[in-house]
């Protein structure tokens, strides 16, 4: 009997659905791991089964009997242990504390010597690779970004769950401690454990595994014993029937950018979730950034426009070099930026689209007063170019569309035109008829000169929309993929490829 | 073989020892600000005077324990006060009612504390399980306790028994009641400190989100925290009965943001996750020390709440500068 069977799972978000039909049927003992591109669902299975999301559809199993798994700790009863990929540590409570969170020993009163073997015993499984300050009383704030990670696995095998997943547990792990940690895992195995595993390298996924199963947008749509397969085979099924690059219908010549000047030009970048980057922008041209999810390029945009801090590199806008400091002096210089995030990136919440379209007019124009009927003038156009729908100027924004809220901040970039534009994921969360209008906005403003730079999660959006593709992985660029290379076959290999 | 005992100088000593202890650079402001009151006033250090700061502010010091198991898990409470108030003047219509027996206080004071802790409670289910602002819930609560306190004691002037107050600056052994108040206030929080719940409110304050994923349950537990805060309101409103002798539905409003204030000058952070009882104590004593400072160096009446301002926010800086540098 398998230890753990999904069936027919379904997640809807509003109107984007994130899981169609998700299954996986997990064995007592063994390694399964998940894999699928951007957005594929197999985050959204992982939290069904981990009860932060309740499933529309479907059925768990476990041992055989069916269960609903209502939230966290019902997941926890079910004995369902999970490792988050974002950190669930509490950053001023110690290693020890952290560890025996989910379940504290003792009854009113905390059991402290229990606590402390207990934490030990799973402080000790890494002795050897933990690393210098490492210790049960060490406050994990103070820890380095491994070490926190080697916390969160604590923390996720002292639950000493039947069934424990791991979203992405190695992502800032050294090799000796990935290596010990997987003989952890082999460990488990042979106590009959279940583990579920994502990873984005694929040398990880074949050095651990027993099986795989790969999601393609939001169903399962096989799983194979990794003994019985390989990379390429694995990266094919998750690309499956899906058509390459769309011929001739959107990618503009490569090489009208290459006989521009470059309006950006960024060397050895460094910052916080990204090391040594450094590519051209062209004028004219649309680089792509691409890669799963987290791996730097959201960080990289941001620390451009100065939203992030920076540690180290050299940049130069249209050839003068340019230091980011804070963004409104690279509005100054010439840079913009859109985010997918609008809610916190962008939207004005609660005021009108007017107020909402003209704040970066009045810092580059160094506005102080203004008639609203004049900046209506200027406003106008920007929208009409966005083919944007709205009742009145006087309207808030709020009342209008996911899709239709975007086109109004992108229309703030478009009344002073900026030379070089930061588009971090902007289609996030809209409509399909709304990012048709985004990207023959972003195909115009390219062929009029101006330098884009588009991060989007959506492979498809890349691949069509992007001259190059430099992809990430681990906050570097592992691949540049220009012409005919642009293919999701590529895309997934580079993106799965060992860091 | 005593110099082995030391704590050896080494770089970083003094941020674990502030990391350990974060209410150390607190403890320095107070015994600065105890110091000079002693240079303006050498009465106010002796035993009599310590006595009387004390007492005075035992009320004050209570409240800002409230607030911080509140401040904890990453909430306020603006209720605090009002339900000092509210408790205030329930005891003491209810000890004049029974006629002031000691069996009359005895059962007005538990009265007292099932409603400090009803009106935690209320706050809790408003903030965690309505999930409602804190600051604008808890604020409206405290109108809503104000305007029950108005109903129990429409004008203030309500005598506390004499067995009620006698006591509480009365002296056993020839020791002050407020000490033996003191002592058993420690015990209590040593023990609170050590209970699972101290730990997961702090778990809650840090990332409640990771709490909750991490399995905790986070709405639970903040309501605990609210709890707990109306019981130590209660606490603080017997002192103040204790200190005032009277009933006045006004009493507790204005110790409000004070209650606010010591947390923060005590070395807790706002956000929630990070903060000491012992520290909250600290500030609230600095804010007692400022208060009679400012009157022990003259300051003319007209000027005494500007120069208590100040002085509050210079203690503020100095523990941020304190805190950073040995951090640094």
């Amino acid at each position: 009997m398998s230890k753990l069977i999904m069936r027919g799972v379904s997640k809807a978000y509003g109107a984007t659905l994130a899981l169609r039909r998700g299954d996986l049927t997990v064995e007592g003992g063994e390694v399964h791991v998940l894999i699928g591109s951007n957005g594929s669902g197999k985050s959204t299975l992982c939290k069904v089964l981990a009860g932060s999301v309740r499933p529309d559809s479907g059925e768990i199993l476990i041992d055989g009997k069916a269960v609903t798994i209502t939230g966290p700790h019902a997941a926890r009863t079910s004995g369902i242990g999970i490792f988050y990929q974002e950190l669930s540590l509490a950053g001023h409570r110690t290693v020890a504390e952290n560890i025996c969170l989910p379940d504290m020993p003792g009854g009113i009163f905390v059991d402290r010597a229990a606590l402390e073997s207990r934490a030990q015993r799973y402080i000790a499984l890494f002795d050897t690779v933990s690393g210098e300050g490492f210790s049960a009383e060490a406050v994990v704030e103070n820890l380095r970004a491994d070490q926190r990670q080697l916390v969160e696995i604590m923390k996720a095998l002292a639950t000493e769950a039947p069934i424990t997943i791991f979203d992405e547990p190695t992502s800032a792990l050294d090799r000796a401690q990935v290596d010990r940690f997987f003989e952890i895992l082999r460990d488990l195995k042979v106590e009959g454990r279940s583990i579920i595993f994502i990873s984005h390298r694929m040398d990880e996924i074949f050095a651990i595994g027993d099986r795989v199963t790969v999601i393609r947008d939001g169903e399962t749509v096989g799983t194979e014993k990794i003994a019985d397969t390989n990379p390429g085979a694995v990266i094919r099924l998750m690309v499956g029937g899906q058509d390459e690059l769309a011929p001739g219908a959107s990618a503009p010549p490569a090489t009208a950018a290459a006989r521009n000047g470059a309006v950006l030009t960024i060397a050895n970048f460094s910052g916080k979730g990204f090391a040594n980057v450094g590519f051209e922008v062209a004028k004219g041209e649309i680089l792509g950034f691409g890669g799963l999810h987290g791996q730097g390029q959201s960080a990289v945009l941001r620390a451009i426009f100065g939203a992030n801090p920076s540690s180290g590199g050299t940049l130069a806008l249209s050839g003068s070099a340019f230091a980011p400091s804070d963004p409104r002096a690279a509005i100054r210089r010439g840079l913009a930026y859109v985010s997918g995030d609008r809610s916190r990136d962008g939207v004005i919440s609660g005021r009108p689209i007017l107020e909402n379209v003209t704040p970066i007019h009045y810092l580059r124009q160094k506005l102080f007063l203004a008639r609203p009927s004049a900046l209506a003038e200027r406003v106008k156009p920007a929208l009409e170019a966005l083919h944007t729908k709205f009742a009145g100027l006087s309207h808030p924004i709020n009342s209008l569309s996911g899709g239709n809220q975007q086109k109004i901040v992108i229309a703030r970039w478009l009344i002073d035109r900026p030379d070089v534009l930061l588009l971090d994921d902007p289609t996030k969360g809209i409509d399909l008829s709304a990012k048709a209008d985004l990207f023959s906005l972003i195909r115009k403003l390219a062929a009029e000169g101006m330098g884009i730079v588009l991060y989007s999660s959506e492979d498809a959006e890349l691949l069509n929309n992007a001259d190059r593709i430099l992809v990430f992985n681990g906050g570097k660029v592992r691949r540049e993929l220009t012409g005919a290379d642009r293919t999701r076959y590529n895309l997934y290999q580079a993106a799965y490829e060992a860091a | 073989m005593t110099t082995a005992t030391l704590p050896t100088p080494k770089p970083g000593g003094l941020k674990r020892l502030i990391e350990r202890y974060p209410f150390l650079p607190a403890l320095l402001i107070a015994l600065v600000l105890l110091g000079l009151n002693g240079l303006y006033q050498p009465r106010s250090v002796s035993f009599i005077g310590i006595t009387g700061l004390v007492k005075t502010y035992l009320a004050l010091i209570m409240l800002a324990i409230a607030q911080t198991y509140v401040v904890y898990a990453g909430d306020i409470d603006l209720s605090v006060g009002a339900i000092v108030s509210l408790v205030n003047v329930v005891i003491v219509v209810m000890m004049e009612k029974m006629g002031g027996s000691g069996f009359s206080v005895v059962a007005a004071l538990g009265m007292g504390l099932l409603v400090g802790l009803a009106c935690g409670i209320v706050n809790g289910i408003v903030v965690a399980a309505l999930r409602l602002q804190a600051i604008v819930a808890t604020f409206a609560t405290s109108i809503f306790f104000t305007g029950l306190a108005l109903y129990v004691m429409p004008v203030a002037g309500t005598p506390a028994p004499a067995t009620f107050w006698r006591t509480y600056g009365g002296r056993f052994f020839e020791i002050p009641f407020v000490f033996y108040a003191a002592v058993v206030l420690a015990i209590v929080i040593y023990v609170l400190a050590r209970t699972r719940l101290a730990t997961q409110l702090l778990a809650v304050g840090d990332d409640a989100q990771a709490a909750f994923q991490s399995g905790l349950p986070v709405t639970k537990i903040r309501i605990q925290g609210y709890a707990l805060c109306g019981l130590f309101a209660a606490l603080a409103a017997f002192c103040i009965t204790g200190d005032t002798a009277s009933g006045d539905p006004l009493v507790g409003g204005k110790m409000t943001l004070f209650s606010v204030a010591a947390v923060v000058l005590g070395g807790s952070a706002l956000s929630g996750g990070f903060g000491t009882v012992v520290g909250s104590i600290v500030g609230a004593l600095i804010i007692g020390l400022i208060n009679s400072l400012v009157f022990f160096v003259g300051t003319p009446s007209e000027w005494q709440n500007l120069v208590q301002g100040l002085a509050i926010l210079v203690a503020l800086m100095a523990g941020i500068l304190v805190g950073r540098r040995a951090r640094a």
